[in-house]
């Protein structure tokens, strides 16, 4: 699974990497990293709860294609 | 979609009631359910407020829609930094503090934070109760504060007076109660104070620079941009109000959650590791800071569910509301600590996004932690289970917990 992070909307809120620091990682301003490897799929469910804390909706699961 | 309908009609409140409701603090969570359903806005002549999840997030994220550009009567005489700033020079701003305050670097405060936050219950823990509005809430923040500073502990006086002097004018004159211009002569007052005291410590720390804030303010340096004197000035203004209530607001509703919910302070005293997801939601459900600083629409605006917004207007959106919506949260009325899916917005969203929020969450689960650590069994002490919470940030006035 590839993620995609929008960093337009990211604002900083932290919750990505705070609850699954094994896929997110904040940079140096405390905002998510853009750059995220693929998630291997045992990661998924742990990936998805990045995806659903975070309050901007910034993060999404590329489409297949993307 | 049928909803519009009901989300534009007439609000079935009188308007006087309706909004009295709203600073309504003790139990605002029933509230927002009703303001939820039966209407995404109310509007007055002056500002319309915004509960609809959905509305707050355009308005927040739009911000060339909505400028925050608003006058705040708190007495400042220039707009605080970056509150009251609007992007693009929000944006400049924000890149020299947001690496100050990023949580890799407020984590090099946990030491700190601990010792401050235990030598509070020191002080009372053998007293069996304590006043925990004024004998940790309230003092805890301004401690915390000293120590990013570099001042000593007898500065504390001096930090509570500021924040009284702008958030409780009351405290400084009593005269101050809910007369306007009394509250607006001891602001100023107040505020005036506020820039001589910070512009002796810029002078000072300009001359011999430490390891604390406003050094690192004077040395920052993003792209050849630098913080001046009057920048620094606005934006420690801005840290005493947003930085010291806040917190001190959030410990006063957590802990008469607990003391009230011993199934939930149990799950804290017997297992510690789920504080930090029991932050996150007593934030979402406490909401301590209920709504944003009005945004002011800068030309006719259409919100998402379809309600009109005048050029001019200024929105007023709420948090409080969207962090106990259906849709984002499932089971919105429910208190728990497991939650696996908690996308709130206590520390609003945007880009104004709290500045603060890695430090407040740390100084909020390090007192959760210490305390339930030394304190596991308390309550709220007998004869005072009236729980005041008065206008303003949601907040608990003279908060007596007994163990
Ligand atoms: C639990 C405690 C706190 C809560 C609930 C809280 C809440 C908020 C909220 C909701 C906003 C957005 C305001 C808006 O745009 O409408 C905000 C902004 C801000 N907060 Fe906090 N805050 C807390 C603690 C702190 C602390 C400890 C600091 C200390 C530095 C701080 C500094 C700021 C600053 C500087 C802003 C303005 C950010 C900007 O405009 O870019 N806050 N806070
Ligand atoms: S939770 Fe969302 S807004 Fe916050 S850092 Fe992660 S991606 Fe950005």
């Amino acid at each position: 699974m590839k993620l995609v992070v929008n960093t337009e909307v990211c604002s900083g809120h932290g919750r990505c990497y705070s609850l699954v620091p094994e896929i997110f990682e904040p940079d140096d301003n405390g905002y998510c990293d853009p750059n995220i490897a693929d998630v291997p799929p045992e990661l998924e469910a742990r990936a998805m709860i990045g995806v659903n804390n975070c309050p901007e909706d910034a993060i999404s699961v590329a489409k297949d294609g993307d | 979609m049928s909803g519009l309908e009901s989300e534009v009609a007439a609000v079935a409140l009188p308007r006087e009631e309706l909004l009295a409701s709203l600073y309504e603090m003790a139990k605002p969570q029933p509230r927002y359910r009703e303001l939820l359903a039966d209407h995404g806005l109310v509007q007055t002549e002056a500002v319309a407020f915004s509960f609809d999840r959905e509305n707050t997030q355009f308005v927040l994220r739009n911000h060339d829609l909505f400028s925050s550009r608003v006058e705040m009567h708190l007495g400042n005489v220039r707009p605080l930094i970056p509150l009251n700033v609007d992007p693009p020079g929000h944006s400049k701003y924000r890149k020299l503090l947001d690496p100050m305050f990023a949580p890799r670097r407020m984590e090099a405060q946990e030491g700190d934070l601990t010792k401050r936050a235990n030598k509070l219950i020191d002080a009372f823990i053998d007293r069996g109760e304590c006043n925990f509005t004024e004998d940790f809430a309230e003092l805890f923040p301004s401690m915390v504060f000293l120590g990013l500073l570099g001042l000593p502990e007898d500065e504390l006086p001096m930090f509570l007076r500021m924040r009284n002097g702008i958030l409780h004018p009351e405290k400084i004159d009593p005269n101050a109660y809910g007369d306007f211009d009394v509250i607006a002569q001891v602001r100023k007052a107040m505020g005036q104070e506020i820039y001589e005291y910070f512009g002796d410590l810029v002078d000072r720390r300009r001359l011999e620079p430490g390891d604390d804030i406003i050094t690192r303010f004077l040395d920052a340096d993003v792209d050849g941009d630098k913080l001046s004197k009057e920048d620094i000035l606005d934006i420690m203004f801005l840290f005493v109000i947003a930085g010291l209530d806040t917190v001190s607001d959030s410990l006063t509703c957590f802990f008469a959650y607990l003391a009230t919910h011993p199934n939930h302070r149990r799950q804290i005293a017997q297992d510690p590791a789920i504080i930090p997801s029991a932050v996150e939601e007593l934030l979402r459900w406490e909401t301590p800071v209920p709504s944003g600083v009005p945004r002011v629409a800068t030309r006719d605006v259409t919100l998402p569910k379809g309600q009109k917004i005048a050029a001019g207007c200024p929105v007023s959106v709420s948090y409080g509301a969207a962090d106990v919506e259906q849709e984002a949260f499932g089971d919105p009325f429910e208190v728990r600590f497991d939650r696996e899916d908690n996308p709130h917005i206590a520390f609003g969203a945007g880009v104004h996004r709290c500045l603060g929020s890695h430090l407040a969450r740390r100084e909020l689960r390090i007192t959760l932690r210490e305390w339930h650590r030394r304190i596991p069994d308390y309550g709220l002490k007998p004869g005072h289970e009236e729980l005041e919470y008065p206008p303003g940030l949601r907040h608990v006035k003279d908060l007596m917990l007994s163990w």
